[in-house]
């Protein structure tokens, strides 16, 4: 499954870079995020509560974050499993300056598995688009509330 | 005898009350003290590596009772076993372990069980059983799979290979050397899910003091799984009672014997406590065998005339991840050897490969390797029809194995017993009116309608079988069927097969049967099946053998009820047995009706025993083993027409007719009644239904949601109607119906869709025929 997005924060980009790394302002914002702590290894320990369609249930996985180019790309790697089945992907997170503010794109490789694939199949692209837009809707609101300070 | 009112009648299925208004028992309805529930946690992953287990949280959560892994049940449940092991072939045997020990290889395969006080507390519990996979490269695609480089399934299984199983008759080299035409296409034969309306569900309760098991379970088969149960457990087959309650349908489903059952029969003994699993829809799409899934190239030799010389192809059916019961014999012994259909062809070459994928395991689903078959051969020959632009109709005539023929030794070398194509060709083609069909169709052509007709001329094999042949062909079990008919002191019968009607109906013909034998009103006939501690050993109900077999036993059983009965009654009324007439349930004197003795007035007397003829034993209970000496072969014509939408490509399918011959009828609206559920199962694999996996492995059509099975409202009125030419292989003639729809309509409905498109050039389309695919192939797409 393909994972693609693009958002405008109004705020500069070094700010919207800084904070999309924030573990805390992370678990404020990814919607079903019960926990998020950073391990010893560099990968943060998630536990999200998710719904898809029927299915819901509780992730227990990992993100981790690689390839760091400060402020303006990195990789985010997410896998995770539970009762509801399993679900893995992989973005590229891009940013870039524009005239109010900065524009954050999102493209990567989405898979899931279990029962989410075998029953979710049909809203997971909706549903996959409506969490991210969920996730960055908060964001945005944090990161330019943080500008306006 | 006289022409009867119960055999051939019409009679309501007695069955049908209690069905329809709630009153039936299920599995899922058996209540017993201290019951516990057991859930099944599933891989998630078509093919991955168990790293690690862990249960301690499962264990903790409220309610629950106990944890067991694949490990737990090394050395204490052994593998799942197959039955069918097919000669002539290489077939290999992997490990099926009830629960995964290192590997998972489809998604749904069990890693562990979970006992909790409820089936709530099961499931929530089965959720925090945490298991680490590794994952890695699945395969779902069954030709790519025999590939090099392929991801291999099992150790031992080369290139995923399970079996390489050949047919072959006449000279296929000559046939071709000799055509003056020939036509190639690959079929794809798609598939499917079985969708019962009831699940597979299991009740196992031990006890420990008299050390017997009884398993209640949704099985079309007691004692075949109460023997494989033995086998897995290590426990004595006579201390297992397998009970088959009221079953809501299998076509094929529940013949198979599951890991589900063993791993509760041994929970249930380790634990000291009856054990429940229900599944549920979304488990039974992975859990549940599906069906067909073959990728067939096919090549067919024949002359300009139509007279077809030889077939030769190849096919690559899909296993699953691993053997099912009787999964290697269904795309060889009732595919392979029936590719030349009701067809004349001197030639047959044919390979099939049974291949592993990471895909839930097929298995017999209603028709087994003949829908394939029939699909297979009736599409070659609309094809071949199409390159010699000849009516679909002349070239099935041409290549008819005529009446005069039989018993008729095709290619393949399975021998047809009885047949006669053309009387039915002919029904169907006056009820559709064929002629008239071909003007309305080109009147409509012009104004830019597409109409079509499509034609399957069937023939099945059934009825399985003579044991012989059963054991010849690696099926590891015998199939004849038995029957036990017990006449008690009032008069009234209690009957016991050995098969197990799930839904067919059986309660009524074989009353039927009876009451018709011993001119009993047919409401003091009572059909008993489906419990291993009352009924005879028997091989069950599958390959519609049920009526043609376990009927057989029945009638036989019951002749031997009345020639004893006669024997009492001449003793009675003082004359020689010879001397007597049996009429409605009556013996009397040749001459002199009014004395007489009826069937009730015996039944009380052999149970008596105050006064029967010297040396004779008491009571009036008679037993039947029947083993035929061949299978049977229904065959007959169906026909779709079917108008294509240019607009959406929506298929509409405006009339279906149904000829079939299944020798004499005992009961009509029964008969009707299998052929429109089989037709409905067939044309939704000719339209709609589909199981898909992604390429990775997830099922996608993994619930009702995204499978789509026919409604009510999917189908038009079913026109139905029969020739009848008997069998030789059972003093009735019978024939099994209970699979002629789905083998017959598949090749009917896309025959007449592909009609329908000719004018656009369609030579071919696979199924299922979605509006979608038929679109694209649309001028205006």
């Amino acid at each position: 499954m393909k994972i693609e997005g693009t958002y405008t924060i109004a705020a500069p980009r070094e700010l919207v870079y800084h904070t999309l790394r924030d573990p805390q302002a992370l678990q404020e914002c990814i919607p079903g995020c019960q926990e998020l702590t950073l391990q010893a290894d560099g990968r943060y320990l998630a536990k999200l509560q998710v719904g898809i369609a029927a299915v819901k249930g509780t992730f227990t996985g990992h993100v981790q974050i690689t390839d760091e180019q400060p402020p303006s790309s990195y990789r985010l790697h997410v896998d995770g499993s539970g009762g509801p089945g399993f679900a893995q992907g992989e973005v590229m997170i891009t940013l870039s300056d524009i005239e109010d503010g900065t524009r954050v794109d999102v493209a990567g490789e989405g898979q899931v598995g279990g029962m989410i694939a075998a029953v979710g199949q049909r809203v997971l692209m909706p549903a996959t688009r409506s969490l991210m837009n969920q996730f960055f809707g908060r964001m945005q609101s944090k990161i330019e509330a943080l500008a306006r300070q | 005898m006289a022409v009867s009112r119960i055999f051939g009648a019409a009679v309501k299925r007695r069955e049908d009350p209690r069905l329809i208004t709630g009153r039936a028992t299920y599995t899922d309805d058996v209540q017993l003290a201290n019951l516990a529930y057991v859930a099944f946690v599933r891989s998630p992953h078509a093919h991955a590596r168990i790293r690690r287990i862990d249960t301690s949280r499962a264990r903790g959560a409220p309610g629950v009772v106990a944890v067991v892994t694949g490990q737990d049940l090394e050395g204490k449940v052994a593998g799942i076993p197959t039955a069918w092991l097919i000669p002539n072939s290489d077939l290999k045997t992997p490990k099926h372990p009830a629960l995964a020990v290192d590997t998972v290889r489809y998604v749904g395969d069990a890693v562990a069980a979970v006992v909790a006080e409820s089936r709530a507390a099961a499931a929530d519990a089965a959720a925090l059983v945490d298991v680490e996979y590794e994952v890695l490269p699945a395969i779902v695609d069954q030709e790519k799979a025999t590939q090099p480089g392929a991801p291999q399934l099992h150790p031992d299984v080369p290139n995923n290979i399970a079996f390489r199983w050949k047919v072959a008759g006449g000279d296929i080299d000559a046939a071709f050397r000799n055509a003056e035409v020939t036509v190639k296409q690959r079929l794809i034969n798609q598939r499917l899910i079985p969708n019962p309306m009831e699940t597979r569900q299991v009740v196992a309760q031990y006890n420990a003091g008299t050390g017997d098991l009884t398993v209640t379970m949704t099985s079309q088969n007691p004692h075949i799984h109460r023997f494989l149960l033995s086998v897995i457990l290590g426990l004595p087959e006579h201390r297992i009672r397998v009970v088959a309650p009221e079953v809501g349908g299998g076509f094929g489903s529940k013949i198979h014997c599951y890991p589900e059952e063993a791993v509760l029969s041994y929970l249930a003994m380790q634990l000291g406590r009856p054990m429940k699993w229900s599944e549920d829809r979304r488990e039974n799409y992975q859990a549940t065998i599906h069906g067909r899934d073959h990728i067939v190239d096919l090549e067919v030799a024949a002359k300009r005339d139509g007279t077809i010389l030889g077939l030769r192809g190849r096919c690559y059916a899909s296993l699953g991840a691993y053997l099912s019961t009787a999964s290697p014999g269904i795309p060889t012994i009732l595919h392979g050897l029936m590719m030349t259909g009701c067809y004349k062809i001197p030639a047959l070459d044919y390979e099939v490969l049974g291949v592993f994928t990471n895909t839930t395991p097929t298995d017999a689903y209603r028709g087994a390797g003949r829908p394939e078959a029939t699909y297979a051969v009736e599409r070659m020959v609309d094809l071949l029809a199409a390159e010699l632009k000849m009516d679909p109709v002349d070239i099935r005539r041409k290549n008819f194995i005529p009446k005069e023929a039989f018993p008729y030794t095709v290619a393949s070398g399975v021998t047809y017993d009885s047949g006669n194509y053309e009387a039915a060709l002919d029904k169907a083609l006056e009820i559709v009116n064929y002629r008239q069909f071909r003007a309305e169709q080109a009147a409509a052509r012009a104004q830019g309608r597409y109409l079509g007709i499509g034609f399957s001329t069937y023939v099945e094999i059934c009825g399985l079988g003579p044991s012989a042949v059963a054991g010849a062909v690696g099926f590891q079990g015998g199939l004849w069927e038995s029957a036990v008919v017990r006449l008690h002191p009032s008069g009234k019968a209690t009957v016991f097969t050995g098969s197990s009607p799930h839904g067919q109906g059986e309660e009524t013909t074989f009353a039927q049967i009876v009451a018709e034998e011993l001119g009993l009103p047919i409401d003091d006939v009572e059909v008993v099946h489906g419990d291993t501690a009352r009924i005879p050993m028997g091989w069950g109900t599958y390959g519609s053998r049920t009526t043609a077999v376990g009927g057989t036993a029945m009638v036989l059983a019951a002749r031997k009820v009345k020639e004893k009965a006669r024997v009492i009654a001449a003793h009675l009324l003082e004359v020689s047995p010879e001397d007597l007439d049996f009429v409605n349930g009556r013996f009397q004197v040749k001459g002199v009706p009014e004395r007489s003795k009826t069937i009730q007035d015996i039944a009380l007397q052999a149970n008596l025993a105050w006064n029967l003829p010297k040396g004779m034993e008491p009571g009036l209970e008679e037993s039947s083993f029947f083993d035929p000496s061949n299978f049977v072969y229904p065959f007959g014509t169906h026909i779709a027409v079917v108008e294509v939408d240019p607009g959406t490509g929506a298929v509409k399918l405006l009339r279906y007719v149904a000829v079939d011959d299944c020798g004499p009828v005992i009961n009509p609206k029964i008969v009707d009644g299998q052929v429109h559920g089989g037709v409905a199962q067939g044309v939704a694999q000719a339209l709609w239904e589909q199981a898909v996996y992604s390429a990775d492995g997830q099922l996608l059509t993994g619930s009702l949601m995204d499978y789509a099975i026919p409604t009510a409202q999917s189908l038009p009125s079913i026109e139905t109607a029969r020739t009848e030419t008997p069998s030789p292989v059972n003093p009735l003639g019978l024939k099994g119906i209970g699979e002629t729809g789905t083998i017959a309509s598949t090749p009917a409905v896309v025959n007449a869709v592909v009609d329908a498109l000719a004018p656009l050039g369609v030579r071919h389309i696979d199924m299922p025929l979605t509006p979608e695919k038929i679109w694209r192939l649309l001028p205006t797409a």
